[in-house]
């Protein structure tokens, strides 16, 4: 991964069971002890930047997207952008049946056109005439110049393809639907049933479809509510019906009923939809043999459609699948913490507590950088800082801006050396101070004059001291010692065996672990409790502590 | 657009845009600049490709003035070098026609980019050495990652990162990450007195 530093990462608590069980904000005074390596396989999956994390005010704590729990909102097609309803979803799939569809050969978005007899009367006779309606009408992919053509597939109207498409075979022929079947059937009882070779994916779905549904009919037992276990089986009708209102999310509106545990025979033949697997692919063998790699479909294609295939001209284009909007709620508490608009234009939120509304914004940026800016008609290029020198110390000006109403109290904890088999030292000049309050936007007017009373000019940076303060922000001076990334250099710890392996991919990036604590003051909120709490001196100690992890640059390997 | 004293790298106009005296503009008339719009050099954008087949004026009505605009450019954006921005153009009613091409506020089109899309929301960012083809529809809070070609036509959906050839959605945006579009502080970075560029 080609991370470009300097960077911040933000743990969430959920990597931690022990606070997510107890529902605690705060962690006890032992737990900070414990030391945090952002390098450890596991801490993948705990960190974030400041932009992913959203923020419970109930729990006063982080929230990130691995642990909140998501409900949909809206479903739409990503392309017509119309919102299906959850309704039509259940009886009509997760694709748009709006004519959307995309590629099969290189997944662009296919267009709906009219097939153009050939022009220039020199090339083959033409081989459509256009009729007064204008078709006939293909689908066609403008970036890599597929169209449904070349599986034999064409439209007699430019709407309602979703329709014409769901009956039609690559090559042209009629789809066998149900109906057809049902037909032919009414006409000819005695007549055998499809043989499996004429069975797609679609007319088995149907047919298994009509079959559970006669069956679950034909009983009316309804348990809903029954634990699956209690001696029914699975194969009960009642059993499915329970299965079947789980995944709906219909259930608890039928009346707990015991019932005999009739057991529902299973599918037998074509007509309930039973289709046995073909084992002989001796016609494949013939196709492969004359057809070559280039008659096969890659596996990305494959993967995108909807019946196992493997050969280019078994390719279908894809119906879009749907997107969600959908809202997020804290793993913990159960509230709310992320709702969209339910309207698929709308980009407003009704609820979002984002974490950076609550948590100060860590920025870090080289003292002396040695990468001169950019020109300015070259902006915003950015130049990349040289790689840190080992056994050289650098500064690091990181800066905390504080979104909150009141002012924090910031104490910062961070191991001596960074964990890890290349310890780099790490010292905190000034690992205790404070940030005024988010106060009015105006006031950032005087941000600049402001900027550098704490400090004389040509001072270097003090133990201590803060470095520089604004309206809501403070910055101090990280010092930083990288270590040497050669193997034969490595320091001999104890008994401990030293790992000689090669470098690994981002071993050479220098992450310092860092533990944030803060501490502020908030209105108690005026809540339910009624007058008692209408003291307006009422304020409440508040506190919240983490671990982030400063990417603060690359080390040279030298 | 009125002139100040010709000196420094850009012109700045009274509605606060910065364009570089390298860029190249054709057919000024027809591109409007919502205001406080960088556009670094090299720059091209093709005012020049208007419109020629005109809607049908409501029939008995005074015709009214035909809409000659060709591309037109929201607030705060930024057009980095060698951006080229190209009206899309296509057969209408048995006729070529160029149509005009939108852009909408805060957005930023990376260095070597090609923009030929029908519309461009607000708070969109492309990254550089993309194409965007003909009559692409970008919507609002859109990301498209560097050197990806967007397909002729397609949509893309409010809150989708965009990469690949062909360009497809290939993730989400997180929530928080929507006022990082803000293109504010970019803008004051450049300019005849540019700030220093942030850290
Ligand atoms: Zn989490
Ligand atoms: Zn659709
Ligand atoms: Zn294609
Ligand atoms: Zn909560």
């Amino acid at each position: 991964m080609s991370l470009s530093t300097p960077y911040t990462y933000i743990q969430c608590p959920c990597s931690d069971q022990t606070v997510l069980s107890s529902g605690n904000a705060l962690s006890d005074p032992e737990e900070d002890e414990r030391t945090f390596d952002p390098k450890a396989p596991r801490s993948n999956y705990s960190l974030y930047p400041l932009e992913y994390l959203l923020y419970c005010e109930d729990c006063q704590q982080i929230r990130c997207p691995r642990c909140v729990t998501e409900e949909s909102v809206t479903y739409y097609c990503p392309n017509c952008l119309f919102e299906v309803p959850s309704s039509n979803l259940r009886s009509e799939g997760n694709r748009c049946t709006r004519s959307c569809y995309q590629c099969p050969v290189c997944i662009g978005p296919l267009q709906v056109g009219a097939i153009q007899p050939t022009t220039d009367a020199n090339l083959l006779p033409t081989q459509y005439q256009t009729n007064p309606t204008g078709g006939p009408y293909a689908l066609f992919c403008q970036y890599c110049n597929w169209t449904s053509t070349e599986i034999g597939i064409e439209f007699d109207r430019p709407s309602g393809i979703y329709n014409q498409l769901s009956k039609i075979n690559n090559g042209g022929k009629p789809k066998l639907t149900l109906r057809d079947v049902k037909d032919r059937r009414k006409d000819n009882p005695d007549e055998p049933p499809v043989p499996d070779d004429q069975v797609d994916a679609d007319l088995q779905f149907a047919h298994l479809k009509a079959f559970y549904q006669s069956r679950l009919s034909e009983t009316n037992t309804s348990i809903r509510g029954l634990p699956l276990h209690d001696g029914l089986g699975f194969s009960s009708p009642a059993a499915l019906t329970r299965i079947m209102s789980l995944y709906t999310g219909r259930g608890h509106q039928g009346r707990l009923q015991q019932g005999p545990a009739d057991i529902m025979r299973e599918a037998l033949g074509t007509n309930d939809g039973l289709k046995i697997a073909n084992l002989d692919e001796s016609k494949e063998i013939k196709k492969l043999i004359n057809g070559g790699w280039d008659a096969t479909a890659s596996l990305e294609q494959r993967k995108e459609q909807t019946e196992p295939i493997r050969f280019e001209d078994q390719l279908r284009p894809i119906a879009y699948l749907l997107r969600s909007k959908r809202s997020k709620r804290c793993p913990a508490c159960r509230h709310i913490i992320s709702k969209p608009e339910a309207k698929v234009t709308s980009t407003r939120f009704k609820i979002r507590l984002f974490a950076k509304s609550y948590i100060p914004t860590i920025t870090i940026r080289p003292l002396n950088p040695t990468a001169t800016p950019a020109p300015v008609t070259y902006r915003p290029m950015v130049q990349e800082e040289a790689p840190l020198k080992p056994h050289q110390p650098y500064h690091f000006v990181v800066t905390f801006k504080n979104p909150l109403f009141d002012n924090i109290k910031v104490t910062l904890a961070s191991p001596n050396a960074t964990p890890g088999r290349f310890s780099s030292r790490v010292t905190v000049l000034c690992p205790q101070f404070e940030v005024d309050a988010n106060t009015d936007m105006w006031d950032d007017a005087l941000k600049d004059d402001e900027k550098d009373r704490s400090r004389k000019a040509d001072e270097g940076p003090e133990v201590g001291k803060i470095w520089e303060k604004g309206r809501n922000w403070v910055s101090i001076v990280l010092e930083v010692i990288p270590a040497s990334l050669r193997i034969d250099q490595q320091p001999k710890k104890g008994n401990e065996k030293i790992d000689t392996s090669p470098l690994k991919s981002g071993e050479d990036i220098l992450e310092i672990p860092m533990f944030v604590r803060m501490e502020w003051e908030a209105d108690t909120q005026a809540d339910m409790d009624g007058p008692a709490s209408k003291d307006k001196e009422a304020r409440e100690k508040r506190e919240l502590a983490y671990w982030c992890v400063l990417g603060v640059g690359r080390i040279s390997q030298e | 657009m009125s002139r100040r004293p010709a000196k420094g790298d850009y012109i700045e106009t009274d509605t606060g845009n910065k364009v570089s005296r390298k860029a190249v503009l054709v057919g000024t008339q027809n591109i409007m600049l919502g205001g406080k719009t960088v556009i670094q050099p090299e720059v091209m954008i093709r005012g020049d490709l208007v419109r020629t087949a005109q809607a049908q004026p409501p029939s008995g009505g005074s015709a009214a003035p035909p809409n000659t605009t060709a591309v037109a450019i929201g607030r705060y954006c930024f057009l980095a070098r060698t951006v080229l921005l190209r009206p899309p153009g296509r057969i209408y009613k048995g006729v070529f026609t160029y149509m005009p091409l939108r852009i909408g506020d805060h957005v930023f089109i990376g260095q070597g980019t090609v923009v030929q899309a029908a519309s461009i929301g607000n708070h969109v960012y492309i990254g550089k050495g993309c194409v965007i083809n003909e009559f692409a529809i970008i919507k609002d809070y859109v990301k498209v990652l560097d050197g990806t070609i967007v397909p002729a036509n397609m949509v893309i959906p409010s809150f989708s990162i965009v990469a690949g050839k062909p360009g497809r959605v290939v993730g989400e945006l997180p929530d928080g990450a929507h006022d990082e579009f803000e293109l504010r502080d970019l803008y004051k970075t450049v300019g005849n007195n540019p700030q220093p560029a942030a850290a």
